[in-house]
């Protein structure tokens, strides 16, 4: 009532404000005048089918959401003029203002390289690592703590062998998956071959293979891939319950292997 | 008895050439040798056999198939102007002067006894 009189008497004056607010009051406005039409018609008990009201409900609907994203972005620029409304104008020296001050940014760095300089004749001679990105902390962490965690974490990939998978397949009541065997060594340089060939065709030239890749590569194709069929892993931290030592016993055998395998084959074909 | 198939054929307006990707098949014997290619090559686009280019033959594990690139140029001008050094003297168009490895190094070595201009009369020299 209070309101309807204010507003009659224009006492609302929304001519300087930001235009995309104004549009939206109209919008809105209509809107409302359009919805009381259509209820007015409604309990009247007259039909509103093919009424020009509805389309025009329609269209500004569409019009409103589509308005909604821009409103998000201008939240922020809103709330601002509103601030300034409330409070009543602003200080040039403000820090909240429209825009970020580039100046105040160079100034804070020089202010920095020169505190360090100074700094630096300052502070004992300890070498203090400069704090790029958080580590991880472990102080608290006791001896027996960690060789926890080392055996739990060999538990878990003792589990995740395949003897231990084969076990659980037997004795498992669901129905057997017969898959492709992927190995994924193959799989890798597989990949990496064919990510080569294709580059080298697109630009029309050819790699010159080195001898690390020319060595993975004969090691893939060739006879080396039979030993690892006597291969097994070490499920020491389920059978024992304690972690299995440096693995790099395994790695070494398995190249002393190869290599061995390679010198009789070739010894034996000379004697022949 | 070799096959010649290409593959990804691309006419390069701004190189004046037409580049592909050349394969060949030649089940039982060595790989062909790239002057027999480009006479193949030759017949197949209908051209003469000079403004052909092949280069970068790779043979297949197991023989029998290799890959390799190949230009054809509208003209042996545009070759001449766009080929690189190196190729255009496997077809004995240009001839590239090499001075011994050797030479090179003592020279170099002289060189680094003398400071200033001296260092080209030294080369020059070559007591």
């Amino acid at each position: 009532d209070h309101l309807l009189k204010k507003a009659t008497e224009n006492e609302y004056n929304t001519s300087k404000g930001i235009s995309f607010l104004e549009l939206k009051y109209q919008l809105l406005l209509s809107y409302l005048m359009n919805l009381t039409y259509i209820s007015l018609q409604k309990s009247q008990g007259s039909s509103i089918q093919d009424d020009p009201a509805i389309d025009r409900l329609i269209e500004i609907r569409t019009v409103l959401e589509k308005m909604r994203p821009i409103d998000k972005k201008l939240k922020y620029q809103v709330d601002k003029v509103v601030r300034t409304a409330a409070s009543g104008g602003t200080d040039s020296s403000d820090p909240l203002r429209y825009r970020a001050n580039p100046e105040n940014l160079i100034s804070k760095l020089d202010d920095e390289s020169e505190s360090e300089s100074e700094g630096e004749e300052k502070k004992s001679k300890i070498y203090h690592p400069p704090k790029l990105t958080a580590m991880h902390y472990e102080g608290d962490e006791t001896e027996m703590d960690k060789d926890q965690k080392v055996l739990e974490r060999a538990k878990k990939r003792a589990l995740s062998t395949s003897m231990l998978r084969e076990l659980r397949e037997e004795f498992s009541e669901g129905p057997t998956e017969i898959r492709e065997t992927t190995s994924t060594q193959r799989s890798r340089a597989e990949r990496k071959l064919r990510e080569r060939t294709h580059y080298e065709e697109e630009n029309f030239m050819r790699f010159s293979v080195s001898k690390k890749d020319k060595n993975e590569m004969k090691r893939v194709a060739g006879l080396s891939s039979l030993n690892n069929l006597t291969h097994f892993d070490d499920i020491s931290a389920l059978t024992e319950g304690r972690a299995p030592q440096a693995g790099g016993s395994s790695k070494k055998r398995k190249h002393g292997g190869k290599g061995k395998k390679g010198k009789k084959g070739f010894k034996k074909k000379r004697i022949h | 008895a070799a096959t010649i198939r290409t593959r990804k054929f691309m006419t390069n307006r701004l190189l004046c050439r037409k580049q592909m990707i050349v394969d060949v098949l030649h089940p039982g014997k060595a790989t062909i040798p790239k002057t027999e290619v480009r006479e193949k090559l030759a017949k197949m686009y209908k051209t003469t056999p000079d403004v052909i280019f092949c280069f970068g033959f790779r043979t297949k594990f197991g023989g029998g198939k290799t890959s390799g690139f190949g230009l054809i140029y509208d003209s042996l001008d545009f070759a001449k102007k766009f080929e690189p050094k190196y190729r255009l003297q496997r077809h004995g168009l240009v001839e590239i002067k090499k001075t011994g490895r050797k030479q090179r190094k003592e020279r170099k070595n002289r060189q680094k006894k003398v400071r200033g201009t001296k260092k080209a009369k030294v080369g020059a020299g070559k007591k």
